[in-house]
């Protein structure tokens, strides 16, 4: 396929590794000098890109992020992978999964994608949400939770964990997949390609250079801590084990 | 204020997360409708209809809903959404694959795996993958929730007699075609994404005991079969057994320790699993610190009691 | 096993604000190597360290590499993380950009160094042998060696390997025995067994290029007789494939104390009929090209000194996190994790606090590097190479010595459960071990400081160091504060007990060099201490700047705090030492060697 454009939304998020805190007055998490990596499902989803153009299906992968301008960081890390450029659209507004569901729509109006790959979940606010809202802003297939992608002749067949199992789905390009964990492993990015990534194409804009409102529509009025891990208790005998398993814990 | 519950199920029967989406709906206070999209699936809704505290069962039975894809669902609850306040489904995968179509549809937030409800407008939520609850508020007219089951107390399934009314079908959007569905076969799931672990340690006496007390154990709850490096070591099971510090990190949902004394490297392979149940004849054995759960008892009793009672 | 997590914030800190990563990627050929691409290696380099070199570190170690028909086999995992190193294009990273490499400065090494040797250190010192290899060719290789080698060797896909070590000859190069006999058309047929060889033979490679010190027929006596030869483990055709296997085996390998993974080989060379070498640079210059390359290597092991510690730190801090044993001293209601007692707290923050004390001290010193090999202007590099020479021994000597000191901690710390392998604590105590020997023991450093760095130029270039010191005591003296004024009057105290012993030595060292030279180690340690409490000291103004600046980052005071810990516990030791360089001499000589 020659021409044939990938787009890969990255999010700049709290490393992984980080446990996070709440803050002391409810009003979030303290995230002041906190390590911020990109999301594991993105990192996934940019290098099911890179293998897909790789393997000579896809002719270009772009990665675009929303957020401050730190997301550049981000997606430096999205070329040093493989990507060939990048957008950033800067803005340091609460971004909502449906306003930057609506910021990637208008970045696909430019660049003409026939397929975007998300993340299934940001490991942030872990909506999961984005891939299938951009979807259906553009009226176009979901495949989500996908564990296998093959695209050929202007369609894609994605294999996507489902409760229980799995399914297979084949649509027309262009179309939207959001990544499950299984899909691949991401590769570690080369020493040469970290250099590199330097000095590929990175643009930015403004959600009002996209005509895009992205005013929040849910307001966060708390946050707390889970609750606390209730001090084991001892059972007298498999009975009450069992109740309990299924009563209070849930788990059975 | 009225509000719309996607029912789960596979055409046949309906799934039991219906039961804690309805729940949640309550909560929010209101009329309660569900809506059963599918194909022949009539079933399912006389099985919608006899909930508790529902009034009205929509049905859209037709063929090219018989798979549910996202695409088409989607269209067809936003054709019918008007009047609703709140559209609800479950946390699973069908709903969250299709409830944020659904909200970009109306132009509206989605507000995802919802473990509480503290008012029409304004919900509990995990984030930061449950190391932080969020309360948010929402300013849309249409509340699209996704609702998470263990966070509410599933509503009886009979007692109810909603009306059922069947809606008309949206249009066939095309979008996908299903190639093939595969349900996995409970085949014993691997250690390290298990959602149950059945270990055992030294205190089985031997590997013939370790297989003929907790095999049948851990196939009753799809469980991976883990051990400690005592058992390990002394031979009832091979290397790749070994949850530990020098073995395999494990956090499951459910973590079952059997005649396992809890040393110090074991604990550090498993103390992140959500719930520790201990099964042990020695009451001081360490691995209780950190159980949830504790039984103090012989193993050879108390383990074919809990296949038993779990039949 | 344990994790390892890159310190990035530390490495970070130190590159930017002691080390001056933002001044050496202004130096010529270094441009790239901005703060942003410099982040962004670390970045990956540490990702990689702990997702696949860290977790081969238990299981190599308790594998162990294994010997069979002259050949080794690496434990599991090895081949395919060194298959991925090289993909990664990390074995380049520092050499030149002709052959391959990304010349990147040796600052941006240094970090990226330490995060292999505390992720694997058996498995790092693969690419190590190899760098000083690559070096050795890229400085006196004829050009046909480098068009042939250097490439294969900067990218990974062959290895190398310094073949100095005869059963005979330890640390005395002159007793070296083996032959190399000229075939007359420019090559040579080696002869000869070397002992203790690094990597000489292993399953990662499709090639390994080794480095051999052996003697020509008519080649005078000693030192000033050694050439150094490259010998391939398979010939080389003239069309770069491979050709037959060379006469250079792998005759067994030693069962060691720490670092299994690594095989240490004997190599058998020429007891088939001759192991076909050339010969790098001139003949029988190979001991001057050895000391070329050994400031590099002695400051590579220094790093391991380093790293070690640094992974032992991390595996007892969390131990410690988590053991919950006895109640609190102070009282409590029940019993308390560990780090909650003070002497587990200040064993924690003896490594913590030294750790960061070498990494200041030894990344500043590869910073001087950088401008000793890149600087325009002819002094500055003249300068700095001056201060690489006399803190190279440091260190390595210092950094070692202290690493040793840290795993032994890192055990202490856990406890009884420190003694069981399972824990991995006590892996890194063995592995340790060995870095205060090769590479020139810490007497052997101690010796070189004292005698060629100080004693041979009246200590001219340490006061310079000394007078920069004082410069920081003066910007301490200005700061506010109990924290300020404890680390003030350490620093002052650490720097007149060098500047003592060093007077004591310029003064003795021709009139009384065995009573001297019993104080080299004691000195050696007592520069690493002040020199390492200076950059602290350094460490802690910068942040005290920060903090006034505004910065709320809480990663300020505690360098301040560690600082202060490092002036009382570790600074607060330099007079001591300095009394035994200044009056030790005379007891370690007085008995009679019946006597002891």
């Amino acid at each position: 396929m020659a021409d044939l454009k990938i787009l890969v939304p990255v999010k700049r998020v709290v490393d992984f590794n980080v446990k996070v805190r709440v803050k002391a007055d409810g009003s979030g998490v303290d995230l002041a000098n906190v390590k911020m990596s990109m999301n594991p499902f993105d990192e996934i989803a940019i290098e099911e890109a890179v293998r897909l153009r790789e393997a000579g299906v896809a002719s270009e992968v772009i990665a675009v992020s929303c957020g401050l301008v730190a997301c550049q960081e981000t997606l430096r890390t999205a070329m040093a992978i493989g990507a060939d450029r990048a957008i950033l659209v800067e803005s340091d507004a609460d971004l909502q999964p449906l306003a930057v569901a609506k910021l990637i729509q208008a970045v696909a109006a430019k660049e003409q994608p026939q397929i975007v790959i998300f993340g299934k979940q940001a490991i942030d606010d872990d909506a999961n949400q984005t891939g299938q809202m951009f979807a259906a802003l553009m009226g176009w297939p979901q495949a989500t939770f996908a564990s296998k992608v093959v695209v050929a002749n202007g369609m894609a067949t994605v294999t996507r964990e489902i409760d229980g199992g799995a399914e297979t789905l084949e649509m027309k390009l262009p179309a939207v997949i959001t990544t499950d964990l299984r899909l691949n492993e991401p590769r570690y990015a080369t020493l040469p390609n970290i250099m590199k990534a330097k000095k590929k194409q990175l643009d930015t804009y403004k959600p009002a250079d996209l005509g895009v409102d992205v005013t929040p529509r849910l307001t966060t009025l708390k946050v707390s801590d889970p609750p606390k891990r209730s001090a084991g208790v001892m059972v007298a005998d498999v009975k009450e084990l069992v109740a309990k398993l299924k009563n209070e814990a849930k788990v059975i | 204020m009225t509000n719309l519950v996607i029912a789960e199920h596979d055409n046949a029967s309906l799934k039991a997360a219906t039961l804690n989406t309805v729940a949640a709906a309550r909560k929010i206070g209101g009329e309660i409708h569900i809506l059963v999209a599918g194909s022949g699936c009539a079933a399912v809704a006389e099985a919608a209809a006899k909930i508790a505290g529902v009034a009205r069962i929509k049905v859209a039975d037709a063929p090219h809903y018989a798979e549910q894809t996202a695409e088409n669902i989607a269209a067809l609850v936003v054709a019918h959404a008007a009047g609703y306040s709140h559209i609800l489904a479950p946390a699973t995968g069908a709903g969250k694959n299709l409830l944020p179509r659904v909200a970009a549809l109306l132009d509206v937030a989605q507000i995802s795996e919802i473990t509480a409800v503290d008012s029409p407008d304004t919900f509990v939520r995990p984030t930061y993958a449950g190391n932080a609850m969020a309360t948010v508020k929402s300013a849309d007219a249409v509340k699209v929730i996704t609702v998470r089951t263990t966070g509410f107390d599933a509503v009886a399934a009979e007692g109810g007699s909603a009306t059922i009314e069947a809606v008309a079908a949206a249009a066939d959007l095309g979008l996908v075609k299903l190639i093939g569905r595969e349900i996995t076969k409970s085949a014993r799931p691997e250690l390290g994404a298990a959602k149950v672990i059945v270990s055992g340690g030294r205190g089985l006496s031997s590997g013939e005991k370790y297989h003929q007390l907790l095999e049948p154990l851990a196939d009753k709850l799809n469980a991976a079969l883990g051990a400690s490096r005592a058992a390990v070591d002394a031979g009832y099971v091979p290397n790749d057994y070994q949850v530990g510090q020098t073995g395999k990190i494990v956090a499951p949902q459910l973590y079952i320790a059997i005649g396992i004394s809890g040393a110090i490297q074991h604990l550090a392979g498993m103390k992140e699993s959500k719930v520790i149940v201990a099964i042990n004849k020695d009451a001081d054995a360490p691995i209780f610190q950190v159980a949830d759960y504790g039984l103090v008892a012989d193993l050879f009793q108390a383990i074919p009691e809990l296949i038993a009672e779990l039949n | 096993m344990s994790n390892y997590s890159a310190p990035l914030k530390d490495m970070q800190f130190v590159l930017r604000e002691l080390a001056g990563i933002e001044r050496v990627a202004q130096l010529p050929g270094y441009e790239e190597a901005t703060a942003d691409v410099v982040e962004a290696i670390l970045e990956e380099a540490a990702r990689f360290a702990s997702g696949v070199l860290a977790p081969l570190n238990f299981s190599g170690d308790q594998e162990g590499a294994k010997w069979h028909d002259k050949s080794v086999t690496m434990p599991a995992g090895f081949k395919e993380a060194y298959a991925q190193f090289i993909e990664a294009g990390w074995n380049g990273l520092a050499s030149e950009p002709e052959f391959g490499g990304q010349g990147l400065p040796k600052l941006v090494a240094a970090a990226v160094q330490e995060m292999w040797k505390s992720a694997n250190m058996a498995f790092s010192l693969c690419p190590l042998l190899t760098l000083g290899a690559i070096e050795a060719l890229q400085l006196v290789g004829t050009p046909e060696q480098k068009a042939a080698y250097l490439p294969n060797m900067i990218s990974g896909k062959w290895t190398g390997t310094m073949n100095l070590t005869e059963p005979q000859a330890g640390s005395d190069l002159a007793a070296i025995r083996s032959r190399a006999v000229p075939q007359g058309d420019g090559t040579y047929k080696i002869f000869g067994q070397k002992i203790f060889i690094t990597y000489g033979d292993h399953d990662m490679a499709e090639n390994t290029a080794h480095l051999v010190l052996a003697r020509t027929p008519d080649a005078p006596e000693g030192v000033k007789g050694i050439s150094l030869f490259l010998v391939p483990k398979f010939l080389v055709n003239p069309d770069g494939s491979l050709g037959a296997r060379n006469d250079a085996w792998c005759v067994s390998i030693e069962h060691k104390l720490g670092i299994h993974a690594s095989p240490t080989c004997v190599m058998a060379f020429g007891d088939g009929g001759g192991a076909l070498g050339t010969l790098v640079g001139q003949e029988n210059a190979g001991l001057k090209y050895m000391f070329i390359m050994m400031n590099a290597a002695r400051f590579a092991v220094g790093l391991e000194g380093l790293a070690i510690g640094e992974r032992a730190y991390q595996l007892a801090l969390a131990y410690a996190r988590e053991r919950v044993q006895g109640r609190a001293i102070e009282g409590s209601t029940g019993p308390v994790t560990i780090v909650h007692h003070p002497d587990v707290r200040r064993m924690l923050m003896l490594m913590k606090s030294q750790i960061e004390a070498m990494r200041a001290f030894s990344y500043t010193v590869a910073a001087a590097h950088d401008a000793a090999a890149h600087h325009p202007d002819a002094d500055e590099r003249k300068r700095s190479q001056a201060y690489v020479d006399l803190m190279i021994p440091v260190v390595k000597g210092w950094l070692t010595e202290t690493g040793n000191e840290l795993a032994y901690l890192g055990v202490q710390v856990h406890g009884g459960m420190g003694f069981i392998e399972e824990t991995g604590a006590a892996q890194h105590l063995r592995d340790a071990r060995i870095t205060t020997i090769y590479e020139g023991t810490t007497g052997i450093q101690a010796n070189d400081l004292i005698g060629r760095k100080i004693a041979r130029e009246g200590g001219a270039t340490l006061q310079g160091v000394i007078a920069l010191m004082r410069q920081t005591e003066a910007e301490l003296a200005k700061q506010g504060g109990a924290e300020f004024a404890a680390i003030r009057a350490a620093l002052g105290q650490g720097i007149a007990a060098v500047t003592q012993a060093a007077e004591y030595i310029v003064a003795n060292y021709a009139g009384d060099i065995r009573g001297v030279s019993v104080g080299a180690v004691p000195f050696l340690k007592l520069m690493g201490i002040v020199a390492g409490g200076w950059q602290m000291a350094r460490a802690a103004l910068v942040a005290q700047a920060k903090i006034a600046g505004g910065d709320a980052d809480p990663f300020y005071p505690a360098k301040i705090s560690t600082t202060r810990f490092y002036a009382d516990h570790v600074l607060s030791t330099a007079p001591g030492l300095a009394h035994a360089v200044v009056n030790g001499g005379g007891g370690a000589m007085a008995l009679a060697e019946e006597m002891l």
